[in-house]
């Protein structure tokens, strides 16, 4: 009796921090999902549940619908109808000023979401392809140096981030890679491949020696070139691993906000996400519901990444840490 | 060592294959990684200047004495390792007790496992607006909550409030990135042979004594390279601190305001990311002598 006592109230407590983990592990995101799903005006109400429901804030974000602030105003229009009367140069100008008004106070928010997915994709695809070929190298072939590369990678995949930022900055404003939103992009790019390059090599190094070298000296007795087995061999055999790594790399990029906030803030027609939704949180007020449902888009694609590769992270992961 | 005149020519053909293969990955990373942290520690000599045509002053240690004699300095040092200590007892905490728990079979575990990634997954700018939100001063729902018990007043902006940012901060820190460790040492446990703890049993140890005799010391090397791995990264942690809360004024914040914000001072952000990397440099020694053991 005794015992079964115990082993209850042992059950209920178990039970109980399980509960206590998932409420503080999804606390702010039901909070984020469920103000999406509001008006700006609605977005401090009490309880979960909105009372008045809209996906205006999505419809609105991806451009499928005009928000308040892009349909002209009743004191616009008025204006428009003064300056039918001005002269035709004076008009131009006026008409303008409106304009680039209108597009300062609008919400992008579709072109940062592709400025973003372009530069972290493509930093990550091209440091996924350095990194297969330079782990491969230091994994599997012997060369004079092979020691000191392999223990190199590892620090450098130590060091990182704001300690390099101000002497990168000031090498890509000495090479004149800062001057246009295009050389910014540019730079960037380049930055997150360097970011992203130590953390390939070494998860895709780590991998690469738990293949069997058995299945390798097969296809090279059989006369295949080191490259063909890359190629036919290691490649596919690896494609969970890589598949991992490159969503690690383009998570790194996605998530980066020290280097792109220093290259592109001059530039908005070249601002990521974090930029782009930093800007509009501090220049703007009561946009809660806005934010809410451009947080829930911005983090979709990369949770939906990281679940369908769930079942290879912990190895990914275990396989020598993962930098941020 | 052997040099490469003493090679066939066909480990020769095999070694220079391997050179060729790893080339671009030792030019980017000399060009763009190495090349930085020496001409940073040049450029903390100076007085570095922007403006094309003018020229680098150099200062000498001009640079290192403003830094060192600047009372915010020696503030931004004491938090940033208070910041360090926090997060990475709190989160290696969390991390080994939810391990524990999900280490147990129970109904819905695959639902729960998955549900426990999404702070590590989630851009960090989305999350940070989600905790801006809750924490809210007035009508924020987490600060209904918390001084509802009595834990805050409901008029404090937690997030904005230079005394206790970096708690915030820290916080944070835990909640985002214990799920990696909470990773670590689940897979850790799960390599634990059972006949261990058989054997325990039949010994007749209760619960701790075979958490504190056996488990313990099986995590006691993932935990070793845990603490220092989260300490050398939380360190020079940026975008988590900076893009929640600008007041955590944590090293790397102080390294941004004065290279980028306002009247740029590149010559002392040099000098700081120097002082930041020679503490790196120690904990990355002490990782490898003690963790890896070179």
């Amino acid at each position: 009796m005794v015992v079964r006592k115990r082993s209850f109230i042992k059950k209920v407590l178990f039970w109980f921090l399980i509960a206590v983990v998932v409420i503080f592990v999804a606390y702010p995101f039901v909070y984020m999902v469920s103000v999406s799903f509001r008006y700006d005006s609605d977005a401090f109400d009490p309880g979960l549940i909105p009372d008045n429901p809209t996906i205006t804030q999505y419809a609105q974000l991806l451009g499928l619908q005009e928000s308040i602030r892009q349909q002209m105003s009743q004191e616009e229009q008025q204006l428009m109808k003064l300056l039918e009367s001005l002269p035709e140069d004076q008009r131009e100008l006026v008409f303008k000023n409106i304009q680039a008004q209108r597009k300062r106070e609008s919400f992008p928010f579709l072109r940062w979401f592709g400025n973003s997915l372009i530069l972290a994709g493509a930093s990550a695809l091209t440091s996924v392809l350095i990194g297969i070929f330079g782990a491969y190298s230091f994994s599997r072939i012997w060369f004079p140096g092979r020691n000191l590369i392999q223990r190199g990678v590892l620090l450098v995949y130590l060091v990182g981030g704001v300690i390099l930022s101000v002497p990168i900055y000031d090498i890509f404003v000495r090479l004149g890679l800062t001057n246009s939103s295009g050389a910014s992009l540019f730079s960037l790019y380049i930055i997150y491949v360097i970011q992203t390059l130590p953390v390939s090599l070494y998860m895709l190094g780590n991998y690469f020696r738990t293949i069997p070298e058995s299945i390798e000296e097969a296809a090279l007795i059989d006369g295949s070139t080191r490259m063909g087995t890359i190629m036919k061999i290691i490649i596919p055999l690896s494609m969970p691993a890589i598949i991992t790594v490159f969503i690690y790399a383009f998570m790194i990029g996605w998530n980066e906000y020290l280097f792109a906030s220093i290259f592109i803030r001059p530039f908005p027609g070249a601002y990521t996400l974090s930029v782009g939704l930093r800007e509009v949180f501090f220049s703007e007020h009561a946009v809660w519901a806005k934010m809410m449902a451009a947080s829930v888009l911005t983090a979709v694609p990369v949770i939906v990444l990281f679940m369908s590769v769930e079942k290879y992270l912990t190895a990914g992961l275990t396989a020598g840490g993962v930098k941020e | 060592m052997t040099s490469i005149k003493e090679l066939s020519p066909l480990k020769k053909k095999e070694a220079l294959f391997g050179w060729k293969l790893i080339s671009p990955s030792v030019i980017l990373i000399g060009l763009f990684i190495l090349y930085p942290v020496f001409y940073n520690i040049y450029l903390s000599f100076f007085d570095v200047s922007l403006t094309p045509g003018v020229s680098n002053k150099f200062v000498g240690l001009e640079n290192y004495q403003r830094l060192l004699t600047d009372p915010i300095f020696w503030e931004s040092f004491g938090i940033t390792l208070l910041f360090v200590l926090i997060t990475v007892v709190g989160s290696i905490l969390v991390g080994l007790i939810v391990a524990l728990l999900m280490n147990k079979e129970f109904p819905g575990r695959g639902i729960v496992r998955a549900l426990i990634l999404f702070p590590y997954v989630a851009p960090v700018i989305s999350t940070v607006f989600a905790w801006q939100y809750v924490l809210m001063p007035l009508n924020g729902p987490l600060t209904m909550t918390l001084s509802k018990i009595g834990l805050m007043n409901i008029t404090t902006d937690l997030i904005n409030d230079p005394n206790n940012a970096f708690l915030v901060v820290s916080f944070y820190s835990i909640w985002k990135n214990f799920p990696f460790i909470y990773l670590m040492i689940l897979s850790r446990l799960q390599s634990i042979p059972l006949d261990y703890y058989e054997a325990a049993d039949i010994d007749g140890a209760n619960g701790w004594q075979k958490f504190r005799h056996i488990t313990l010391p099986e995590l006691y090397y993932v935990i070793g390279s845990l603490v220092l791995l989260r300490g050398i990264w939380n360190f020079y942690k940026f975008e988590e601190v900076y893009l929640l809360s600008k007041e955590a004024r944590t090293l790397p914040i102080y390294l941004y305001e004065k290279a980028f914000i306002g009247l740029p001072e590149l010559g002392v952000a040099a000098a700081i990311s120097t002082v930041l990397f020679i503490v790196m440099i120690f904990l990355i020694s002490l990782y490898v002598k003690k963790v890896l053991k070179w």
